[in-house]
């Protein structure tokens, strides 16, 4: 099972690759626009929030949990920022504190997640609503927009000859430290040997529910990354901020061959479901069309993505000797 | 020699016209490019201004994009603009979702030289070339307390159901109905009890409205700046046999509170003619290109099909033609 | 299977898991009484028979679509379309009644009821068939389901005075006093529940969502009954759907938005566990009616709204936690082990 399902992912990644490079072609015949150093540089910024989601929730992902709360943790932290920012704290200071808050929200998540084994994904729609009602008290109604540049130069500059976004080298930096911690590390092997059986990887000695609260405040900590680059690409605060973004990022951590069950996929495959995805909506965006279009096209391709290895399968069951087949049912 | 005599007349209308500066460089009267997104998509009002708006550019000779995403969300919205900003339109009209969260790149198009109008919710000042607003705060504010007047004359205790509290117009509707119902002999029968938000959510503005009548038993009016809740209201009134003891007003399309003034339960509604707040707010974008209209502060925008509109302070153009519909008019309206 | 066998696999055992089950009924409801008392004390206005009214038939439809998704949680599986399912059987129901002046009654509650089927029956077949796991699958139908009704609706909606005025008329009735949308809601979660209870399908989908591989060897093919669970939700969304049009009078393509998060909150409020086998669909229902004491009491206290938010999210984690308290003495009093 395990080394089919390893020969499986390279395969999944390539498929994404190639469906990237069809995407992009695809997308330069919809619109003139599309096929510019400057536009598709620029147009990463949009996903550069639910990108640092996605790689966080990947980690809770691959331990077989599920966190919908991170949108409401970036609320907490862009409120968390305005308070800073109002109090004349440099950003600097202000910024590792926005992420320890984030880390702060994601481990009580862990902690009754692992600590408490509570289902995951009833605690996190809980603190999903509850996160966002903190915000909304501390930050009040009207929201704070009186930031200094300082604290907008993440989410709103650029380098290298003005055509790279610093929020891009943010998210390629977290990527890459990710990917490595999840794949190149000890902690990352137990993080998917609890998803494959968290039982086994007990009786092997795993600390299952310190490697989970960790896989928590780290997802908790990059949505208070993504909290700091809100503030600089909207230079607004407020409780209902990136509010229902989070389908987006389950899609593309799904999309990008994460078992929604753990303990397998990779964080290049979530990376490359991120492209995809974000060519995709930049092509149609740019060819304007419309939103509920959109909608179904995503929709669409998240089912045909995940109904692939199922119609694979169907189809070598239906091809198997039939006699195979009689004699399994007797077996049952 | 005549160029450089061109040269010259150019650089004293600019010195003279200053922010008019990249309209004029093109010298066009026609044929703009014009990009539209509204808060979102798929809501009746915003696509009738979408149409009033097609309809101004096609008498106009422009062409105009409408788009967007299907639902309110500030990070898509900025998203649609990106993408707009890179297509090099002439000019862009928006419906904001977040004033200060699409300033960043409203300011960037608006440095590239596109001409930024929004109506109906406005940007950050600084965002934006002029705001086309339907009715002034204070125009909406009275519309809505005299439709409630014709609802109950004799006054009482009032209600408000508003979107969220971060929507700006709704909140300075109900802040300027509370100070009317204090300082304005006509107004002063009313007494402001409450206030409740529903998100322009229409089951969440039912039990909202219902909620409010138990709440306060001796409630006269729920007014609502939203056309998702005020019809919602009346819906509930009419559904818990409130009918005739409470009553709901505000801001509505004619064709969905058309029931409730026909069947009697309901007497007063107001809005503005959204079909014409489309068209004007793209014939105010295309007289700017044409250097035909500087939103300066006591400006006119004339609008030959629609009336004479003028400008206040930061370049708000105030459209200001509040409709009042009763069980007599509402037929009249086809939206 | 040599370790930890779930409580409803073992002999015996089924009147305990009845017993707790019954008292986490009750433990809703003991809830309930004391929010109610505490919203009593707070303001006279609450513990009035007008409002208690109210109160139920906020909940009602919520406590239908709360139920459907019972029935689907109850299985281990999730189902994040049932507000989608609900926009698209409304409008479609909608606008065929509008465009259809001679409608009868029977078509205006067939149509709903076959739609929302055969949508359910889409999600069945990818999660039971197509093995995709039911949040993917449900998120994928989820978009597309709302995408299809927002491009059917084309940027219009179905006002009130477009629908026959019996579809509306018929909701705002009353039986003895009490609104009608009451007592259909009351009559649909006792009919399922009673379902449930009665045939071996109820018990198939415990057993299939509390131990899966049990359920397999003791030949109950999983598929089939994940699959009938779906169709089932899809059924009673179809009904929800159709009341929530009614009792709203205006169709929107936004109709139900959200109501996969709050029939899921009521779920688990309710005691329905999202990691299958355990949860009854009174239970959901009830949650549905907490749900909606919660928003009447702070409307009538004046709680600004962000603290209905911090205490929604709040009880929702307090129910799980709760749930968890008590599945952890069930292990201890029959002597299962902890995993």
């Amino acid at each position: 099972m395990s080394t089919s399902a390893k020969r499986q992912l390279p395969l999944w990644e390539m498929a994404l690759v190639v469906a990237i490079l069809a995407a992009g072609a695809w997308s330069s015949t919809l619109s003139p626009y599309y096929l510019s150093v400057d536009q598709l540089f620029g147009s990463t910024r949009a996903f550069i929030i639910p990108g640092l989601l996605a790689l966080g929730l990947a980690v809770v992902v691959s331990l077989g949990e599920i966190d919908i709360s991170l949108a409401s943790i970036i609320a907490v932290g862009t409120v968390a920022l305005s308070k800073l920012s109002a109090a004349g704290v440099p950003f600097a200071v202000a910024a590792p504190i926005v992420v320890a808050i984030g880390a702060l929200c994601g481990a009580f998540n862990g902690l009754l997640v692992a600590k408490w084994r509570l289902p995951s994904l009833a605690v996190t729609l809980g603190t999903m609503g509850a996160f966002r009602g903190l915000a909304f008290i501390a930050g009040s109604e009207v929201g704070y927009t009186d930031f200094d540049d300082v604290y907008l130069w993440l989410g709103s500059d650029y380098v290298f000859g003005g055509v790279v976004p610093v929020s891009l080298i943010l998210f390629a930096l977290a990527a890459a430290g990710v990917w490595f911690l999840m794949h190149r590390t000890g902690y990352g092997r137990r993080c998917f040997s609890i998803g494959l059986n968290p039982d086994a990887a007990w009786f092997a000695g795993v600390d299952v529910v310190g490697v989970k609260i960790r896989a928590y405040a780290l997802a908790g900590a990059l949505a208070g990354a993504a909290a700091l680059v809100w503030v600089g690409q909207y230079g607004s605060a407020r409780g209902d901020n990136a509010d229902g973004s989070i389908l987006f990022v389950v899609t593309a951590v799904v999309l990008g061959g994460m078992d929604i069950n753990g303990g397998r996929g990779t964080l290049s495959g979530v990376v490359l479901a991120l492209f995809l995805l974000g060519t995709i909506r930049n092509g149609l965006g740019l060819a304007n069309v419309g939103g509920p279009t959109q909608t179904v096209v995503l929709g669409g391709l998240l089912v045909a993505g995940v109904l692939r290895p199922a119609a694979a399968a169907a189809i070598a069951r239906l091809s198997r000797p039939a006699k195979t087949r009689e004699a399994r049912a007797q077996g049952e | 020699m005549k160029m450089k005599l061109l040269a010259t007349l150019g650089a004293a209308v600019l010195a003279v016209g200053l922010a008019a500066g990249p309209a004029l460089a093109q010298q066009k009267t026609s044929g703009f490019k014009l990009m539209m997104t509204p808060k979102w998509t798929g809501f009746p009002y915003f696509e009738l201004t979408g149409e009033g708006a097609k309809a101004a550019a096609t008498e106009l000779g422009d062409t105009l994009i409408y788009a967007g995403a299907d639902h309110a969300e500030v990070s898509l919205q900025v998203e649609t603009l990106q993408n707009f900003v890179t297509q090099k339109p002439d000019g862009i009209i928006l419906a904001a979702i977040d004033g200060n969260a699409v300033a960043p790149v409203l300011k960037q198009a608006r440095a590239k030289g596109i001409v930024v109008g929004t109506y109906d919710a406005d940007a950050a000042v600084a965002g934006r070339d002029m705001f086309v607003n339907q009715l002034s705060y204070e125009q909406a504010a009275r519309v809505m307390l005299d439709a409630a007047l014709i609802d109950a004359p004799e006054g009482g205790e009032i209600a408000f159901i508003a979107a969220s509290p971060t929507s700006p117009n709704h909140v300075a509707h109900m802040k300027i109905m509370t100070e009317l119902s204090k300082t304005e002999a006509k107004y002063k029968v009313f007494s402001v009890v409450d206030t409740q938000y529903a998100g322009d959510d229409d089951a969440k503005s039912y039990d909202v409205a219902v909620n409010l009548m138990q709440a306060h038993p001796k409630l006269k009016v729920i007014i609502s700046s939203s056309a998702v809740s005020a019809p919602a209201a009346a819906r509930a009134i009419e559904a818990t046999g409130h009918v005739g003891k409470v009553w709901a007003t505000g801001f509505a399309l004619p064709s969905a509170i058309k029931r409730y003034l026909e069947n009697g339960s309901q007497k007063a509604f107001a809005f503005w003619d959204p079909w014409e707040l489309g068209y004007v707010a793209a014939y105010a974008v295309h007289q700017k290109l044409a250097g035909k209209f500087d939103p300066k502060e006591g400006a006119v925008l004339d609008v030959p099909k629609a009336g004479k509109f003028k400008t206040f302070k930061d370049a708000e153009v105030v459209y200001g033609k509040p409709l009042i519909f009763t069980k007599e008019t509402v037929g009249k309206y086809n939206f | 299977m040599s370790e930890a066998p779930s409580v409803a696999a073992r002999p015996g055992s089924r009147n305990l898991v009845e017993v707790v089950l019954r008292l986490r009924e009750a433990g809703v409801v003991v809830f309930l009484v004391v929010l109610g008392l505490a919203f009593g004390l707070a303001t006279d206005r609450f513990l009035s028979v007008q409002n208690l009214t109210t109160v139920a038939s906020s909940a009602a439809i919520l406590a239908i679509a709360a139920c459907a998704q019972a029935i689907v949680l109850i299985t281990r599986n999730l189902d994040v379309s049932v507000g989608s399912m609900m926009g698209l059987v409304a409008y479609l129901t909608a606008d065929w009644a509008a465009t259809h002046p001679g409608i009868t009654p029977v078509e205006v509650v067939a149509i709903p009821l076959m739609i929302g089927t055969v949508l359910g029956a889409i999600n069945g077949l990818l999660v039971a068939y197509g093995r995709v796991p039911a949040l993917i699958a449900t998120l994928g139908t989820m978009s597309l389901y709302r995408g299809f009704t927002y491009i059917y609706a084309h940027g219009q909606e179905v006002t009130s005075s477009r629908l026959p005025p019996w579809m509306l008329s018929s909701v705002d009735a009353r039986i003895g006093g009490l609104p009608i949308l009451i007592l259909v809601s009351i009559a649909i979660v006792a009919v399922v529940a009673w379902l449930l209870h009665a045939y071996p399908f109820g018990r198939r989908l415990y057993a299939v969502g509390s131990n899966g591989v049990a359920a397999w060897f003791f030949g109950l093919r999983a598929e089939r009954v994940v699959f009938f669970a779906y169709v089932a939700c899809g059924f009673l969304c179809g009904i929800a759907g159709l009341l929530y049009a009614a009792r709203v009078g205006t169709v929107t393509v936004v109709l139900a938005n959200g109501w996969e998060m709050s029939s899921l909150a009521s779920a688990v409020i309710g005691g329905v566990s999202v990691s299958g086998g355990s949860g009854t669909v009174v239970g959901a229902a009830l949650g549905a009616v907490v749900l909606a004491t919660i928003d009447n009491g702070l409307v009538l206290l004046r709680v600004p709204e962000f603290w209905r938010m911090f205490i929604q999210g709040a009880a929702i984690v307090a129910a799980v936690a709760v749930d968890a308290l008590i599945a952890e003495a069930i292990r201890r009093s029959t002597g299962g082990r902890r995993r």
